[in-house]
């Protein structure tokens, strides 16, 4: 059996004396899309921030294809595959949308200050800008290329968000809560062009908070509460387990 | 096509115009047109620092230190003048990376407070060590840049307008430089960075990486500057690099806005032409630090974004009013 | 050898006396409105030159004089707030840019009026207190330092104590839920300015007989009272008052083995150390930051 492409490992993230993440374990398999969903509070973006280098972890590891990558800087994280969106609509608002693709192209076609001083770095551009089309075509933003990406409505600009996460090309996509403040007809769009991307060869990792849309979509899904793993399994096995239920409804069930 | 034909013709009409310049002038102006065209390069260099949004209190420090370094180098070691202003300027750089270490550990505000307290240090020291950087009093005597002749034009350093020539070079393609850079893919690094450093740092840019090459790049062209003002004004000491002047360049640069290339130079030259024009010739010249400070303030208070959203505010007017008058014909 | 400490102690602990009032002027100001008054250094030099005006001038009393310069600072300080701190309270960075150009414009101002020449005060009291045959402690300086510790203790009790220094407290602590009990933003700003700015310009006025007073006394000053209330913990009444005490004694020790150039490079290069280690400073909460 192929190694998982991502492992956490028994992850622990304290801050100060709270302890955010209390020895996480799960897997993530190639080409799957993984939901890690729970309560708030339970540490799912904390999981997110150590994952991505955003946090060094106090103990545990994170594994890229069996590699230690806890502990890295963002950005070395970004070089080995892993690539993650934001929470709200987190892009460069004073740009443009094609120049907000271009800055995910950038560990593709890592730009070169003598070259470009002496104008010699054209291919390298030419072929960063058709990346970069590409990434925004295939989220259907092709027509807004010049737009500011700040003056976008909210659906595409969480679309603009995952091309810009598209354009570099990841084995692996954390997405934070990308179905937040979308109406259901967006949230189906949203569905869609996610299946589409797992569909290209392309892990994905989601927080989310819409069941609806975790259960639609989700080949696993690993629970979490107040830091620990609840429960994990498929869509049909988290809908029914009991500490699940528990966790989200509380005494609140037997009201209902 | 037809557009680059317009730009290329601007830029040599523009050329023209700068070429013809001093020879409109008089020549105590003329000297005030190479201290500008000088400063205009402090302004651009300050700009590629707030690229990716970091304010500097120390710029005008780094502008010494290549200035410092050029004079000792020609002085001292008897380095060919125009060598020795560029080895100023690689000073400079360094000494900005070295800086760069501990700096850029802060953010924001406290970057500002750690720019200035480092501008400090260099100015102290300057300061207490006579042997070689002559103490408070600085550096006098310094050598003059050496004339020669490309055939065309002979140049005597001591004649304002040869020296503004050679300004007027060193500075177009410094200029030049930047602009290259600035609107290449390390650019538009630059602005994503000062825009969103978190979203960089996670589309793989080392974000440290990138303000450290803004910082470095833009303390070698303001330590060039330094070194043109050296060789022109022959004398330097620590307070030709104080906070007053550090302030000259904030209010250009605020004046003029940081939105764009040319902002903090249009602010530069208008303030300058004001200065000379208005305030010397109305014999308020000691009046010039008041009169900056009040339009640093008023700046500040009601054009947040610079003179330079004045002219694109105009420019966008005018093209709507052309679209407008394109569809009326169109109506037609 | 202990003398010449003594002696050298004596005159850190006059050093601390001004440095202290300064630098919690400043902390003040940034704890109620966020901002950096760059221009504090002026204040202090503003003063000084009430001095010059009240009491070398016009042969006013000295405590007159010192009243004169307090008030008048103070209230130079509430035109600051009102002219630009107020407008730009969403943008502390314009806010110290603005200071920045204010304090050139005070430069100016104090120059075209005085000259830019140095000003000297006459003494107030040539008295002083022989310790010993080497420990001298002028009663002058024993005043100032005395001054110093009554303001410091009344601004304490003035915080602790009243309803407006709870106003104040709690402004600095949250802006928005102080807002939310009814407490004035723009009345604990006034108030944290003109304390802030009374006390630089009290600083300036009890120094101004022992010191030489010139336009552009003013930067030494706010480079000062910068390390002490970053190396403090900006923010922190305390801190500042502590980092004050202890800066003054390193700077005047140093200044007095070695030279006063090394005793800035000394200081600046602290001011790095914190801001590297922990920019929050030694006394500093995480909140502002």
């Amino acid at each position: 059996m192929a190694p998982p492409v991502l492992e956490i490992d028994s992850l622990t993230m304290r801050f100060g004396g709270l302890t955010a993440i209390d020895r996480l374990s799960f897997k993530v398999e190639r080409g799957a899309i993984h939901g890690l969903i729970g309560p708030n509070g339970a540490g799912k973006t904390t999981t997110f921030n150590v994952v991505s280098g955003f946090y060094e972890p106090t103990g545990g590891a994170v594994r890229l294809r069996g590699e230690t990558i806890s502990g890295l800087r963002m950005y070395e994280v970004a070089r080995r595959g892993v690539v993650r969106t934001f929470q709200h609509s987190t892009l460069f608002a004073e740009l443009s949308v094609l120049e907000n693709a271009l800055v995910g192209t950038h560990m593709s076609f890592p730009p070169n200050i003598f070259a470009a001083m002496a104008g010699v770095d054209k291919a390298n551009r030419r072929a960063a800008r058709a990346r970069a089309e590409e990434a925004l075509d295939f989220f259907g933003l092709s027509g807004l290329a010049d737009e500011l990406a700040g003056e976008l409505p909210h659906g595409h600009q969480r679309a603009l968000g995952m091309a810009v996460a598209l354009a570099a090309r990841p084995d692996v996509v954390l997405l934070d809560e990308p179905f937040t403040g979308m109406n259901p007809e967006e949230t189906g769009r949203m569905m869609e062009l996610m299946v589409k991307l797992r569909n290209t060869g392309v892990t994905i990792l989601l927080v989310e908070h819409d069941m609806h849309a975790i259960m639609g979509l989700c080949d696993r899904i690993t629970c979490m509460s107040f830091g620990r793993l609840l429960a994990e399994g498929n869509p049909q096995e988290i809908r029914h387990h009991p500490d699940v239920i528990e966790a989200y409804l509380g005494g609140a069930r037997h009201v209902a | 096509m037809h557009s680059s034909v317009t730009s290329l013709a601007a830029i040599l009409g523009l050329g023209a115009v700068l070429l013809a310049l001093p020879h409109a002038l008089s020549f105590s102006q003329q000297e005030i047109l190479v201290f500008l065209t000088i400063n205009v390069l402090v302004v651009a260099s300050y700009r590629l620092l707030t690229l990716t949004g970091e304010w500097s209190l120390g710029h005008v420090v780094i502008m010494g230190v290549g200035a410092y370094a050029s004079a000792l180098l020609s002085k001292r070691l008897g380095v060919y003048v125009p060598v020795s202003m560029l080895l100023g300027a690689v000073t400079a750089a360094m000494v900005a990376l070295a800086l760069s270490f501990p700096l850029f550990r802060m953010k924001g505000f406290y970057f500002l407070i750690g720019s200035f307290a480092a501008g400090e240090i260099i100015r102290l020291l300057w300061k207490r060590f006579r042997d070689p950087f002559g103490g408070p009093k600085g550096i006098k005597k310094i050598d003059p840049m050496p004339d020669f002749d490309i055939g065309i034009y002979a140049f005597d350093f001591f004649e304002p307008v040869s020296y503004y020539y050679l300004a007027l070079a060193v500075v177009g393609v410094s200029l030049w430089i930047m602009w290259r850079i600035e609107r290449s893919p390390v650019g538009l690094t630059f602005h994503a960075v000062h825009w969103q450093d978190r979203l960089a740092e996670a589309s793989g840019v080392n974000v440290r990486a990138y303000r450290t090459l803004a910082f470095v790049l833009a303390s070698g062209f303001a330590g060039l500057s330094g070194a043109l003002l050296a060789h022109y004004i022959g004398t330097i000491n620590p307070n030709s690099f104080d906070v007053e002047q550090m302030v000259f360049v904030l209010t250009w640069t605020i004046v003029g806005g940081t939105a764009t290339f040319y902002g903090p130079i249009l602010g530069c030259v208008v303030l300058t032409i004001l200065n000379e024009i208005v305030l010397r010739e109305a014999g308020f010249e000691q009046m010039r630090p008041l009169i900056y400070g009040l339009i640093l303030i008023l700046s500040v208070l009601f054009m947040p974004k610079g003179l330079e959203s004045l002219v694109r505010g105009a420019l966008s007017w005018q093209n709507a009013r052309k679209k407008k008058v394109g569809e009326t014909q169109a109506t037609e | 050898m202990v003398e010449l400490l003594a002696q050298t102690g004596l005159n850190a602990l006059y050093a601390a006396s001004y440095t202290a009032l300064v630098a919690v002027g400043l902390v003040l100001i940034f704890g109620v409105m966020g901002v950096i008054n760059f221009a504090h250094g002026e204040l202090f030099m503003l003063g000084a030159y009430a001095i010059v005006a009240v009491y070398a001038d016009w042969n006013l009393p000295y405590l007159v004089a010192v009243a004169v310069g307090m008030t008048f600072v103070g209230i130079v300080g509430l035109g600051m707030e009102r002219a630009f701190f107020r407008p730009l309270r969403d943008n502390p960075l314009g806010g110290l840019v603005a200071s920045i150009g204010f304090l050139m414009i005070l430069q100016a101002l104090v120059s075209m009026g005085f000259g830019v020449r140095m000003e000297h005060v006459p003494p107030v009291t040539q008295d002083v207190i022989v310790i010993s045959e080497k420990v001298r402690l002028p009663v002058f300086r024993l005043a100032v330092i005395l001054a110093a510790v009554v303001l410091l203790a009344s601004l304490w009790a003035f915080l602790k104590r009243t309803r407006f220094g709870w106003a104040l407290r709690a402004s600095a602590q949250d802006p928005e839920a102080a807002a939310l009990q009814g407490i004035s933003i723009n009345q604990t700003a006034r108030i944290a300015m003109f304390i802030g700015a009374a006390l630089a310009g009290v600083a300036g006025a009890l120094t101004a007989p022992l010191i030489s007073v010139n336009p552009h006394m003013g930067h030494s000053v706010i480079v000062t009272a910068f390390i002490v209330i970053i190396v403090g913990g900006i923010g922190s009444l305390e801190g500042a008052v502590i980092v004050a005490v202890a800066y003054a004694f390193v700077h005047t020790f140093v200044t007095t083995f070695f030279d006063g150039v090394i005793a800035d490079i000394v200081g600046l290069l602290l001011l790095l150390v914190v801001l590297i280690v922990k920019p929050t400073g030694l006394f500093g909460s995480t909140d502002r930051a």
